[in-house]
């Protein structure tokens, strides 16, 4: 087996441990409320309204003992975990739907989301970094350090603020939100086809370009939010890393042979920092997801954070909870292992399996 | 140069160590800065009109304006310096605490224990804070809920009004702010990683061998050699999560996911006339501008402070790589080993005092 198929899978292994370790706490953290919250869990969608007290005990019992709700707790998680993995994830009252299609039906969004910022992230911070690390102390080295700390310092929703005061309510440039309102029944209606969900991919595929232009319009802001804090993070460890190269030996070595300086920097001394920079922005890949969320409810996105906001809105609705944690997490570890794979592709060391990251 | 010179030596340090002395001022003696109304005391003064909903510019009754229904600014201003401390010092000495001691032990336990604990590390790493707030507050509401209570303004209501039987473990959940327990259960990992890797490499040093040939157990080499050598940089991650952490909060309660900042809550009070139809940055620039700037220069302050000390806690040879003659700089890397900064994740540091210590 090819050294690198051989650490791809290894790493995928990685997944489904962390799961496990995950959704034990979680539902543990279950444990503490009563047999008859965690019944909830388990309620279908169509409950009879007119249902009767004694007849509403009853069904919950009914639940408890099909379930295992009062038995330990190994035997009620491996009941739970089997509803995972073939049920709906519950039903959530407050969204009026399952929770796992709601789930499904939000992703494309955040991930559109997501996707833009990062490709505009890890280029820009890669590249600041080396730049500002090769030349250190120069004006774009003292000019980098300053926006870096700066961005690092603004916490989201006050770039967010300033953002929509400027550019929304005062120059109308971009605005909040996913579409503009007379776009909005169209996208919905049936002509325009929706082969990704994200609807900056499927205006092109449908040829509508004023549809492109106007959801590009509306991702601005919030991938701009999304980016700062994460392109500064990244470009002050490239920088950091690149100093260190900087002054190892095969550098010297390759000026000495006379090659360019150019050369030097991107062929030689950024293949080395590249792997610690990756190692990073893998690590910090969970504050990427709550920022995701975070800055889709301030510009009313209106993606997965849907899920959060209708469980955070005071009513009992435990499976919108619990299926948003699994959720995120098994978000934050395929973002991990698309990372990961990322850097093995990038960095023979770890593709070769003599680095373990 | 000592480290403490050298931590001095910045006019940078300095700024951050003024700051943050100001801010433990204002926090010390918010009663004398602004004291409360003793009818309604709390972070949110009412000196105007409570039907004037338009934001006051700042007179002499209220010294930095009102926030929309006649709410003091410089009131919330000075008390929410002071939540805003105590949180992030709770939740990153916590953390910390435990991050240190549980990556020590994972770091120094050879077997199957070290990398089961690496494991679940691993595991925490991909749970995002803001899942746990989410998960944690509904933890409670549904325990209650289905004892046939309701929740209204942080107390517990009864339809029937007979008190219910909560479990001493819920009333701790309803109590404690589900942000700061999820933040402390969520974000220890980085300092358990750290450690654990400042202890793999220091585990191979000479010192350590010969405390363990001298027959110490493992506590004591732990305690006595291996922290003492790797808390340097989990000081100046802690220094940075301060910052974060208070930053978080106040993102958190800006959208109403829960948490106390006060900071952020003033910004949710104003936020209509400041993006609202008409609204702006400078228009009602008292609603903005106060909490605005205590919130970022709190993670400056915090910022300054952990590079101050990142700075200070690398070694000499490697901060003047470059303006260093050749020969000096040929000792110094002869002398000191690679010395990794905090950034490149893997520190390995070289072991100071304790070397004295086993003699």
């Amino acid at each position: 087996m090819p050294p690198f198929l051989q650490f791809v899978i290894r790493r995928f292994l990685v997944i489904p441990v962390s799961l496990l370790i995950i959704t034990m706490i979680l539902y543990g953290g279950v444990m503490l409320t009563p047999p008859e919250a965690r019944a909830t869990l388990y309620y279908p969608p169509k409950m009879n309204p007119n249902m009767t007290e004694e007849q509403m005990l009853h069904f919950q019992e009914m639940i408890i003992k099909r379930y295992h709700l009062r038995d330990p707790f190994i035997v009620q998680y491996g009941y739970w975990v089997g509803s995972l993995l073939d049920g709906s994830w519950g039903y959530s009252p407050t969204m009026n739907q399952d929770v796992l299609p709601a789930l499904l039906q939000q992703t494309p969004i955040t991930v559109e989301l997501a996707l833009y910022s990062l490709l505009f992230l890890i280029p820009l911070g890669l590249v600041s970094g080396v730049m500002s690390g090769w030349r250190r102390s120069s004006v774009f080295d003292r000019l980098f350090r300053g926006t870096a700390f700066l961005s690092t310092s603004t916490p989201s929703f006050i770039l967010a603020l300033v953002l929509l005061s400027v550019f929304y309510v005062q120059l109308d440039w971009f605005a909040p939100g996913r579409i503009s309102f007379r776009y909005s029944m169209e996208i919905s209606e049936e002509t325009f086809t929706k082969l990704t969900g994200m609807l900056t991919i499927d205006s092109l595929l449908n040829g509508r370009l004023d549809i492109f232009w106007d959801a590009c319009k509306h991702l601005a802001m919030p991938v701009f939010t999304l980016s700062l804090y994460h392109w500064a993070t990244l470009g002050r460890i490239a920088r950091t890393s690149m100093i260190d190269e900087r002054g190892k030996e095969y550098i010297v070595s390759a000026r000495a042979r006379g090659l360019p300086e150019r050369r030097v920097v991107w062929r030689h001394a950024f293949q080395n920092m590249l792997s610690p920079a990756l190692t990073s922005i893998a690590l910090s890949a969970t504050s990427i997801i709550t920022g995701v969320f975070v800055v889709e409810i301030i510009f009313n996105f209106n993606g997965v954070s849907r899920v959060i906001l209708s469980a955070m809105s005071g009513v009992p609705d435990a499976p919108a909870a619990l299926g948003f944690a699994v959720y995120s997490v098994l978000m934050v570890l395929i973002l991990m292992f698309v990372l990961d794979i990322l850097q093995a592709i990038l960095d023979p060391r770890i593709r070769e399996g003599m680095l373990t990251s | 140069m000592s480290r403490s010179k050298q931590f001095f030596s910045r006019w940078q340090n300095w700024i951050g160590l003024l700051l943050v002395l100001g801010y433990a001022g204002v926090a010390v003696f918010a009663p004398y800065l602004s004291p409360h109304d003793p009818a309604k005391p709390g972070p949110f003064l009412q000196v105007g009109k409570v039907f004037l909903g338009e934001p006051q510019p700042p007179d002499e009754k209220a010294l930095l304006g009102m926030l929309p229904f006649g709410i003091d600014v410089y009131h919330a201003l000075v008390w929410g310096s002071r939540d805003a401390l105590l949180f992030g010092l709770i939740v990153t000495i916590s953390t910390s605490l435990f991050g240190v001691l549980y990556g020590s032990i994972s770091g120094f336990a050879e077997n199957r224990l070290g990398s089961l604990m690496l494991r679940v590390t691993d595991a925490f790493l991909a749970f995002p804070p803001l899942a746990g707030v989410v998960f944690l507050q509904q933890l409670f509401i549904s325990s209650i809920g289905a004892m046939g209570g309701y929740m209204f303004d942080g107390q517990i209501y009864t339809f029937s009004g007979t008190p219910l039987g909560v479990t001493p473990i819920q009333v701790l959940l309803e109590r404690i702010d589900p942000l700061m327990l999820s933040l402390i259960v969520f974000s220890w990992m980085p300092y358990a990683r750290l450690i654990h890797a400042i202890v793999l490499t220091l585990k191979q040093t000479e010192f350590v061998q010969a405390a363990h040939a001298l027959g110490g157990g493992p506590f004591w080499i732990i305690r006595k050699h291996l922290l003492r050598n790797s808390v340097g940089p989990a000081i100046v991650l802690a220094a940075r999560d301060i910052g974060g952490v208070v930053l978080l909060q106040a993102t958190l309660t800006f959208i109403q996911i829960g948490g106390g900042s006060v900071w952020g809550e003033m910004l949710a009070q104003g936020r209509n006339w400041i993006i609202g139809p008409g609204g702006s940055v400078l228009r009602y620039w008292w609603v903005f501008l106060p909490p605005t700037i205590a919130v970022m220069l709190f993670g400056i302050t915090w910022n300054l402070i952990g590079d101050g000390l990142n700075d200070a806690l690398e070694s000499t040879s490697q901060r003047g790589f470059g303006r260093r003659p050749f020969w000096r700089r040929k000792a110094q890397v002869a002398e000191s080993p690679v010395q990794p900064t905090l950034e490149a994740g893997h520190a390995a540091r070289r072991p100071h005092r304790t070397r004295e210590s086993i003699l």
